[in-house]
């Protein structure tokens, strides 16, 4: 065991959050009271695409407890439309108003909000808001969308494409013409949701007085969200307060400013009375926000051995109906991460999003999940087609450690990153040697078994470089305050937006090595937009690595004043041999630690409230902040090894063992990360095997319902595995690397690698997800 | 999702509740709920009135009666899932109930409303159907007792009147030396099946019960066991006209159909 | 409006509502114990299981004009003065909960089952959680959790 470089971080502290969490006492915003709140109630568009002829609301206002019914062309008044209009190369800028005034896009489009006493009678009311539609031909999926003289889901587009980007390195071309073989790989993603268990949600108080809008919502980045609602509903950023209490999980759905929500900011302005509401799970699973859907094709020219000459990759998205997020942007980050831990030089991309008429698409945990599923396919494929031993094949490409740092053919550099260290742990751990001869015994019995290995390099952490390098307009910062009070109390605040991610607890333990305290002493104020710092929020699995960093390094600036004084306070002239452990003091004398009588409460009195005592010119309290911008990239990397049992007459799938060893750099708490992988592998296998988001042929949604939109259970899912290879990285002071959503990756990639294996000796690939008895059936009775 | 306005009864007798039933307008009985009310929170189910049944007395026993088995309408299927005589007297209607939905829906859920719902794919009328119970019904002319393969008629429909309640089953003792077997396959732990079979060999004959693939269950009876079972698993799988849907197609049923008649027949076959 | 007494965790609550309001709502809204969660209003999710005369329910697909005479126990009342249960202990120490918006919900199933079922299994737990949805923990930590409760309690 290497030296532990810290005393806190690394230590598996059980979460400071649990208790209230445990016993009901968390605060979700739907728990928060707000005396003489109204309800909101969304009527939405049972039509996929249709113009709106009229809103007929007069019987509704009358319903009992009726206070306002607003549509589009209120909301246009009140408020400012979405401009989605980056200078990015290939992208289409876009714009949509707060609610739709001439038409309807997708089932579940909001057309008008009711406002009532309470949410019982908001439904009554909704149910008589009448109205006319003129339905027009939808869009349903992307055969659709690109086919010639298709409807246009937006109208001021020339056509559904909405992006549309290329790339090229090297001369895939000839790589083509020399190699011995060309393999081609399709594969097929489904449309997701994030679903959060705790839907979205909101309250506006606005306070006519003061000019104010508070606004309590679970959010993953209260600042970037304060900054819209502020300019969308034309005021200033100090005229709205963004509250983000507990939340009830988000993966991606709470980051948008959602339509909304801001109908509801702007309901409250306009009646001068707090408005909430609290979306049911129906119009979750229609019309909060989709993910995923996309199309992916794989070119690799290869040797007979198996390297790989060349790649090329076609990705084609369904965006849904609406951009929320610039239409690049999911999609993109596959392309230029595609080639993960393997050597190749010649490599092109075209990555093409389209709109359709359904729900709109966002990040969702690991948006570019595809990713991984999508090289790992393609290398099985390699060997499949050349009849080699996909590990070897894996072996052959996959970068080694003397080669680092390696600059992928995008540009992107891969460093401090140990793929073939994980892909070797998970070799032995599941006993890849004898699964040959274990796989071969089980089908003589009728069942067959499957290995999927996966290797993932996950992009973590975006950096303002990589934003302004990708044409994002945006920061990949973070900020963070470490404040000691008169009492020696530590607080401590950053600008994300938990989500379950126990940073109350990781991140006392940062401070706690920053400073010199006991994890216990700290206290972690997060998601009030008027306490915390501005900072970019949680997403891209950035809060360790960007977050923990700021605190980290405000902690040490702290730590520089407070034994600054602590000298001056023992008669030193420096401060040099001093240092603050758990709280107190400690002198190095002849290399021996001794402790002083100096406490941290005794330096904080001193700092606050006898300024005269401090060394010359230091000026009083206790209050630091810092910003701090990681490296445009961070990675880490992990494999997974994945073995099943198909039953071939039914189709069902068992999960035998999940396997995976993770390096993800400096582990903040174990039990934490632990935690943030088992949750991404759950999220990954979910969707690979049951989720699907359904549109029947005329864009109808046929999954308003948990009985349509599956998710995995406990009975579905394996225990995992895990072995903890984590080596520090050197691209900041704590060494973490990012990490919790590259699960979700590997999960997707090592599940369909298995399902392939144990699927191999009938001769067919499964191409598509997820991976149902129903598809799965389809594959063999075709062979059958 | 909140429902839509209704008026509450609360009946403290049958004969109140029956009452009820007759004056009331568009009224629905709720006894577990667990069907009927995510329809009145989703307001696919918008009754003008519920008669709540959970007050009355005399309709939760299990009971040995006249070589039956007597299962009262407010039985909770985790009761039925956990009774020792119903275990010993008929096993295939305890192991179906194990299965129905998860632990909190078999704490609430009821036999009579399981019954009197129909849903095609539900546990408990497959097994009334597969043993051909009696089920009891209560209403404003009297009693009656209607064959459990007559009660169902279609999709949530059954032969019972608007104004009748049903009050209990009664399911035929398991025979010595009879075998059964119940296995169903669904997407997930506690959903409704894509496919169920009940299977119950009594001395040469066998009877399959197959739930989930019409409008309601489907039984085949007086089969010879002596067959070979995937001979008999043909015949099932030929016989069936399953509903296509969005998410099974017809034809996965069928294929469903035929393994776990197969399935099925050798567990009753190796089970002793 | 329904005028009507519903007893919860041992205390007795006066509540004015339409017999259509949820339980879940009702026990929110009304005697202001947010603890039990509301994620699906369909009986799926299990965030909003309380315990009806000590049997895990859906107070979702329970009108709280339904409870009169019966006795409600919800999140509030299993921590006993300050102290967390086995189970509730056993949660925090296995990490078996990260947002928390589901955790009410499993804990008041597991309180009910693991009186029922003193050693269970871990197919059994996984069987029984099966009526708990979790976005986050991948169930992982959560059967292990429950299996250290029923160690812990027998």
């Amino acid at each position: 065991m290497p030296k532990r470089r810290f005393h806190h971080i690394g230590a598996p502290l059980p979460r400071k959050e649990d208790a209230r969490l445990l016993t009901g006492r968390g605060r979700y915003v739907d728990d928060i009271e707000v005396p003489g709140a109204l309800h909101a109630c969304f009527v939405r568009s049972a039509h996929p695409h249709a113009r709106i002829k009229r809103v007929e609301a007069e019987s509704a206002a009358a319903s009992p407890g009726v206070v306002a019914i607003y549509t589009g062309k209120d909301l246009a008044q009140w408020t400012t439309p979405l401009r989605m209009a980056p200078p990015i190369e290939g992208l289409r800028p876009v714009e949509m108003t707060t609610l739709p005034v001439d038409k309807v896009r997708f089932h579940g489009d909001p057309v008008a909000c009711v406002i009532a006493e309470n949410r019982y009678l908001a439904e009554d009311a909704a149910e008589r808001v009448e109205v006319d539609y003129e339905p027009l031909p939808a869009v349903a999926d992307l055969a659709q969308a690109l086919a010639e003289g298709a409807p246009r889901v937006d109208e001021t587009l020339p056509s559904n494409l909405v992006s549309v980007q290329k790339f090229a390195t090297g001369d895939v071309a000839a790589r083509a013409r020399e190699a011995h073989r060309v393999v081609e790989c399709v594969f097929h993603q489904n449309r997701m949701t994030h679903l959060p268990i705790e839907t979205r949600g909101c309250i506006a108080v606005w306070d006519e007085g003061r000019e104010h809008l508070t606004l309590h919502i679970g959010n993953q980045v209260p600042h970037p969200l304060r900054s819209q609602v502020a300019a969308r509903l034309r005021l200033s950023e100090s005229q709205v307060t963004v509250v983000s209490p507990d939340v009830g999980g988000g993966f991606g759905q709470k980051i948008a400013l959602y339509r909304e929500e801001l109908t509801v900011c702007a309901a409250s302005r306009q009646l001068r009375r707090p408005v909430r509401w609290r979306e049911d799970r129906m119009e979750n699973l229609l019309a909060a926000s989709h993910a995923r859907e996309d199309r992916a094709r794989t070119r690799a020219a290869v040797t007979k051995e198996g390297r790989l000459l060349g790649l090329e990759l076609e990705i084609l998205e369904d965006f849904g109906a609406y951009c929320f997020y610039p239409a690049n942007y999911l999609a993109r980050v596959v392309a230029m991460i595609l080639t993960g831990p393997y050597k190749v030089r010649d490599y092109a991309f075209e990555v093409k999003v389209a709109l359709t008429n359904k729900c709109g698409n966002g990040p969702m945990r690991a948006p570019m999940a595809i990713t991984s599923w999508v090289i790992e396919g393609t290398i099985d494929a390699i060997a499949r087609e050349l009849g080699l031993d996909p590990l070897e094949v894996r072996r052959l490409n996959m970068v080694e450690s003397h080669e680092l740092p390696y600059t992928m053919p995008t540009g992107e550099v891969i460093a401090d990153i140990t793929p073939r260290e994980t892909l070797e742990a998970v070799v032995h751990a599941i006993d890849y040697a004898s699964f040959r001869e274990r796989q071969s015994e089980a089908r003589k019995e009728g069942r067959y078994l499957g290995l999927g290995l996966c290797s993932v390099v996950e992009s973590t952490t975006y950096g303002s470089k990589f934003y302004k390098a990708a044409g994002i307009p945006g920061s990949g910062h973070e900020a963070a305050w470490v404040r000691i009070e008169p009492s020696g109390a530590v607080n401590v605040s950053v600008g994300l937006g938990a989500t379950g991610q126990g940073y109350e607890t990781a991140f006392a333990q940062v401070v706690a090595d920053g400073l010199g305290v006991e994890p216990s002493q700290v206290r972690v104020q997060m998601g009030n937009t008027d306490v915390a710092p501005y900072g970019m929020g949680s997403r891209g699995a950035r809060g360790g690595t960007a977050g923990g960093t700021a605190i980290f390094l405000a902690a040490r600036d702290a730590n520089e004043k407070v034994l600054a004084i602590a000298a001056q306070m023992l008669g030193f002239d420096s401060a040099e041999g001093l240092h603050l452990v758990d709280g107190r003091v400690e002198r190095e004398i002849l290399g021996e630690r001794v402790k002083t009588d100096i406490t941290l409460p005794q330096i904080a009195r001193t700092a606050y409230l006898d300024p005269t005592a401090l060394p010359a010119g230091m000026p009083p309290g206790l209050d630091f902040s810092r910003t701090y911008d990681p490296p445009p990239m961070t990675y880490s990397n992990a494999a997974h090894a994945c073995e099943v049992a198909l039953d071939p007459e039914t189709g069902a799938l068992e999960i035998l063992r999940y396997v995976v060893a993770e390096d993800c750099g400096t582990v903040l708490n174990p039990q934490v990360v632990e935690g943030q992988q088992h949750g991404a592998i759950a999220m990954g296998l979910s969707g690979a095997l049951l989720e699907h988001m359904r549109y029947d042929e005329n864009a109808q949604n046929i999954t308003g319902s948990l009985a349509d939109y599956l998710i995995a259970t406990s009975t579905e899912l394996p225990r995992f595995e895990l072995i903890d290879l984590s080596t520090p990285s050197r691209g900041n002071p704590v060494g973490t690397k990012g990490m919790a959503e590259g699960g979700v990756m590997g999960a997707i990639g090592a599940i369909a690698g298995a399902v392939n294996d144990a699927l191999a000796p009938f001769g067919v690939v499964a191409e598509r997800q997820p991976l149902s008895p129903d598809y799965l059936r389809a594959l063999l009775r075709a062979r059958e | 999702m909140k429902p839509a306005p209704f008026r509450y009864h609360r009946p403290q007798s049958l004969a109140q509740a029956l009452t009820l039933l007759a004056e009331e307008n568009d009224a629905k009985l709720i006894a577990g709920g667990q069907s009927l009310a995510p329809m009145m929170n989703m307001r696919l189910a918008q009754p003008a009135a519920l008669i709540d049944l959970n007050d009355i007395t005399g309709l939760d026993g299990i009971a040995e009666k006249d070589g039956s088995l007597e299962v009262g309408a407010l039985v909770r299927h985790q009761s039925l899932a956990d009774s020792a005589r119903v275990k010993e007297v008929c096993p295939l209607l305890a192991e179906a109930a194990r299965t129905i939905g998860h632990y909190a829906i078999r704490s609430r859920g009821t036999l009579g409303g399981s019954l009197a719902h129909a849903d095609p794919a539900a546990q408990l009328p497959l097994v009334a159907a597969t043993l051909d119970a009696e089920i009891q019904a209560a209403g404003p002319r009297g009693g009656r007792r209607v064959r459990a393969r007559e009660f169902f008629v279609s999709l949530m429909t059954t032969v019972l009147e608007p104004d009748e309640i049903v009050v209990s089953a009664r399911f035929a003792k398991a025979q010595p030396g009879e075998r059964y077997a119940y296995l169903q396959f669904s997407r997930r732990s506690g959903d409704f099946a894509i496919v169920a079979v009940a299977c119950v060999v009594r001395g040469k004959t066998l009877t399959l019960g197959l739930g989930g693939v019409e409008d309601k269950p489907v039984v085949l009876e007086g089969l010879a066991a002596a067959q070979k079972p995937e001979t008999i698993a043909r015949q099932a799988r030929e016989t069936v006209q399953p509903v296509e849907t969005p998410r099974v197609p017809a034809l996965l049923r069928k294929e469903l159909v035929e393994v776990l008649v197969k399935r099925a027949i050798a567990k009753c076959t190796n089970s002793n | 409006m329904h005028e009507f007494e519903l007893r919860v965790n041992g205390q007795r609550y006066s509540v004015r509502a339409e017999p259509r309001k949820l339980l879940s709502d009702v026990l929110r809204e009304d005697c202001r114990l947010t603890g039990t969660h509301v994620g699906c209003e369909h009986g799926v999710c299990g965030a909003c299981t309380v315990l009806v005369d000590g049997k895990p329910s859906r107070a979702c697909l329970l009108y709280a004009v339904q409870m009169q005479g019966h006795e409600i126990t919800t999140i509030e009342a299993v921590a006993k003065d300050g102290r967390l249960s086995p189970l509730q202990q056993a949660l925090h120490e296995a990490h078996g909960l990260q947002c928390g918006f589901c955790t009410p919900g499993i804990v008041m199933t597991f309180e009910a089952y693991l009186k029922e079922n003193a050693r269970p299994t871990e197919a059994q737990v996984r069987e029984a959680l099966s009526g708990n949805l979790c976005r986050c923990t991948g169930y992982h930590n959560i059967v292990r959790a429950i299996l250290k409760a029923a160690d812990a309690q027998a």
